[in-house]
């Protein structure tokens, strides 16, 4: 048999492509920003506030990668445990994580810093927590949708045995939803991270960081400081966001233009005229 | 009045007086013609069907009567209404979070500039034509909390309240369950002649549209024509195939119920979808089930598949009980029995090309198939059911509607089985589609004179190929028998109300079905039943035979 054709790709994917683009562009320029300073130390008033922004975007970005991955795999870890455990075990462990969104979750964050001395790990570990609970719950709604599929039961009727179906069904279904659901993470965690680091009570001051930026150029009355790394928090939220926004709608679109959460989608049984 | 048939198919001399009027109407979007030259004239109180399958310009040719033609679509020729116009859109379109009684003020309000306690009475009172009960009318309810039946009720109601002169229903009711459907379509039909108002209804062929109309009207390849007269919508079933031979599989005692979480005692709760069911089917017989939505024939389906297995009772296939049956077991019956799904394209692994999928199919239930010759195998049974050989290239998203249920019956016929359990297959499909895969199935079981079980809710279509059918209500049988029987003498109520609307008539059952969390105790028809006494809260009525092979569930099949 010859390779399969592609689909004609007909989804225009732009705001997610300026995201990533976005992203992509901050991090190099986050990447060259140290070279082009010439080592002024954080409260000189000769230094370039961009380029100090740009560097202290080091911090920000590569924490919040750290600690929103840290976020999705507990999220995705925490919806695949709830229905791997049972009926029961599901229903409190979704219950729990559908209360603790409820909760101001990034406010804990600065407090429960405030509360144990911080430090990195602490800080990293109270992040991704935040971020885990709407991880988990938009896991646990793609994968619930997933396992209710009838192509997973035509798989079963079709003689293939469990480890096939999780291995040659299931798990190729579930990488994008899964990676979707992740991606949310992200975001949250720079936002998190950024409050944490604006009152004080997030990362060191050595690491550097948008909200620390903020946080003391605001206490500074420092404008020129403020705008830059401001506008660069907000630039970065926006992007990040874009591009979650972008994988869940790739994950609803499914693989190869299918529908992956159940509904009518790229071959949907006509839609009425 | 014209009469009907002509009058909707040809301008008369009294054009002037008909409050909708087309000549020569053309819909044009650039230089492509979309409707041509429709000719039709509605006169006050009469009833019009407009049918057509997908894309044939249904909607177009509404919103042009409307005065609300899509934007780039531009109109030709003439087309006249006369008086107050309404328009109900296609999906039954109402805010989906306001109340439905703040809805119905505005909509009442700005058409007859009524405040909102007398749009209110109005509203009731169309509710009262559309036969809704004052215990169902939640008018504080917003409509996405309504049920279906319901939704399409107030609307139909919002309708009837703002009495326009023309009234234009476009894919009315679509997706109820045939009995609901047809009894609104003709109490809003009644209310349309009693209040000489001219309706339209368009929709699909199989939606039942021609039963309350009194003219009716087809769309093909833009041109409006008369609608070819149904020689007979419910012919006698197919004698030309006789089902011969012993039992393959049997179902003792089946039950699929599920758990609900505890009472307010602390109890445990469980909904049962099916009831303690016995079933036979007969080597090369085809056994329909029919029955409404909720009636539990898909979930009795998948249980005789164990998928997933019944929560008590047994299934024998072969002398082979599943219950107890290892995985090699299981898999053997897996090879014999193949299932069908109600949506082919949701039915296939997005993931995977078809012809992965087949030769899955083939790596699994069909090991003494070498590696080699499965290619060859796809191919053929790719071929035998009508598609071309490069559909095993091809990802399921790629597939339209009819190629998706095609992919999906040669996926079962894959192992050669010996029986196809199909949980309506033919439900995703328009009417000519289903036509064609109709013929595919069939051809199919006889060829490899397979056994059929086949799960409906379209009387019509299920019994003209079956040979016995059993009739499902809330997880019971109520009524069973030969498929010639159940055609022409059945006694259940809820039989001839689904045969009446097969026939497009008015069916006698009033109400919606109840909830499967709300049984109502004894005959769970009863409530919507015409022949409904006093005792029929009592007592669940059982199987009795009626006949040789046939069997009633009614304490009063045999009063009038």
């Amino acid at each position: 048999m010859s390779a399969p054709p592609p689909l004609p790709t007909t989804t225009h994917h732009g705001k997610g492509a300026a995201g990533l683009a976005l992203l992509v562009a901050l991090a190099l320029a986050c990447t060259v920003a140290p070279l082009l300073n010439d080592g002024a130390g954080p409260l000189r008033a000769d230094r370039d506030p961009v380029l100090t922004a740009l560097t202290d975007g080091r911090g920000s970005l590569s924490f919040a990668l750290l600690s929103g991955l840290l976020g999705a795999g507990l999220g995705v870890a925490w919806s695949g445990l709830a229905i791997a455990l049972g009926d029961r075990a599901e229903r409190r462990l979704m219950g729990a994580a559908a209360r603790l969104v409820a909760l101001p979750l990034a406010l804990l964050v600065p407090l429960g810093v405030g509360l144990t001395g911080g430090g990195l790990p602490v800080l990293t570990a109270l992040v991704a927590l935040s971020a885990a609970p709407l991880v988990a719950g938009l896991a646990h709604q793609d994968l619930r949708a997933l396992l209710r599929r009838d192509f997973l039961t035509a798989a079963r009727a079709a003689g293939r045995s469990k480890g096939a179906l999780l291995l040659h069904h299931l798990l190729p279904n579930a990488v994008r939803p899964l990676l979707a659901a992740g991606a949310i993470a992200l975001p949250r965690a720079l936002a998190v991270e950024s409050l944490a680091s604006l009152l004080g009570l997030g990362l060191p001051s050595s690491v550097g960081s948008w909200g620390g930026a903020v946080g003391v150029a605001a206490r500074l009355g420092d404008g020129l400081a403020l705008v830059p790394a401001a506008l660069l928090l907000a630039l970065s939220l926006w992007a990040f966001h874009a591009v979650a926004d972008e994988a869940l709608r790739l994950a609803a679109e499914g693989p190869h233009g299918g529908p992956s959460n159940g509904l009518p989608g790229g071959s949907a049984p006509d839609a009425r005229p | 009045m014209t009469p009907p048939t002509h009058a909707a198919t040809a301008p008369s001399p009294h054009t002037a007086a008909a409050p909708v009027s087309t000549q020569a109407l053309t819909l044009l979007a650039g230089d492509r013609v979309l409707i041509d030259r429709a000719d039709l004239r509605l006169d006050a109180g009469q009833v019009l069907s407009l049918t057509g399958g997908a894309g044939t310009g249904k909607t177009l040719l509404l919103r042009a009567l409307a005065g609300l033609p899509l934007p780039g679509v531009t109109l030709a020729g003439q087309a006249r209404t006369d008086g107050r116009r309404l328009l109900i859109a296609q999906g039954g379109r109402l805010a989906p979070q306001r109340p439905l009684a703040l809805q119905a003020a505005d909509v009442i309000g700005h058409h007859l500039g009524l405040d909102a306690s007398a749009a209110l009475r109005r509203m009731a009172d169309a509710l009262d034509r559309m036969g809704v009960p004052p215990a169902a009318r939640r008018f504080d309810l917003p409509p996405e909390r309504l049920p279906d039946s319901l939704r399409w009720a107030a609307l139909f109601a919002l309708g009837i309240a703002v009495g326009p002169a023309v009234l234009l229903a476009d894919a009315p009711a679509a997706g109820l369950d045939p009995t609901v459907r047809l009894r609104l379509l003709h109490r809003l039909a009644e209310w349309a002649r009693s209040s000489a108002t001219a309706l339209i209804l368009a929709g699909r062929p199989e939606d039942g549209l021609d039963g309350p109309a009194d003219a009716r009207l087809c769309l093909h390849e833009g041109r409006v024509l008369p609608t070819p007269p149904i020689p007979d919508p419910l012919p006698a079933p197919d004698h030309a195939h006789h089902p011969a031979g012993a039992a393959v599989m049997t179902a003792h005692g089946l039950t699929m119920s599920f758990p609900m979480g505890t009472g307010p005692t602390g109890e445990a709760r469980r909904l049962t979808a099916v009831h303690s069911l016995d079933l036979e089917l007969v080597d090369g017989e085809t056994l329909v089930l029919l029955g409404e939505s909720g009636s539990g024939k898909a979930m009795l389906a998948r249980a005789l598949l164990h998928l997933p297995a019944p929560s008590t009772g047994r299934v024998v296939w072969m002398g082979r009980d599943l219950t107890k049956a290892d995985d090699a077991t299981l898999r053997r019956v897996r090879r014999d029995v193949q299932p069908l799904f109600p949506d082919p394209a949701g039915s296939l692994d997005p993931a995977m090309t078809v012809g992965a999928q087949l030769t899955a199919v083939l790596e699994s239930l069909r090991p003494d198939i070498p590696a080699d010759r499965r290619p060859q195998r796809v191919v053929e049974t790719l071929r035998a059911v009508g598609l071309p050989t490069d559909t095993a290239t091809r990802w399921p998203a790629s597939l339209r509607p009819l190629e998706a249920a095609r992919v999906g019956l040669a996926r079962a016929l894959m192992p050669d089985p010996r029986a196809l359990v199909c949980d309506e297959p033919l439900a995703t499909l328009s009417a000519e589609d289903r036509a064609e895969f109709w013929d595919d199935l069939l051809t199919a079981r006889d060829r490899r004179h397979l056994s059929l079980i086949l799960t409906t809710e379209r009387a019509e279509e299920g019994l003209r190929h079956a040979d016995r059918a059993l009739v499902l209500l809330m997880g019971r049988v109520v009524e069973r028998g030969s498929a010639d029987d159940l055609l022409h003498h059945a006694r259940h109520p809820y039989t001839q109300a689904m045969l009446s609307a097969a026939r497009g008539d008015r069916p006698a059952l009033e109400g919606d079905p109840p909830s499967a969390l709300r049984q109502p105790d004894g005959c769970t028809l009863r409530q919507r039943c015409p022949k409904a006494r006093s005792f029929c809260a009592q007592a669940v009525p059982t199987l009795e035979p009626v006949g040789p092979g046939h069997a009633v569930a009614c304490h009063y099949w045999d009063t009038p």
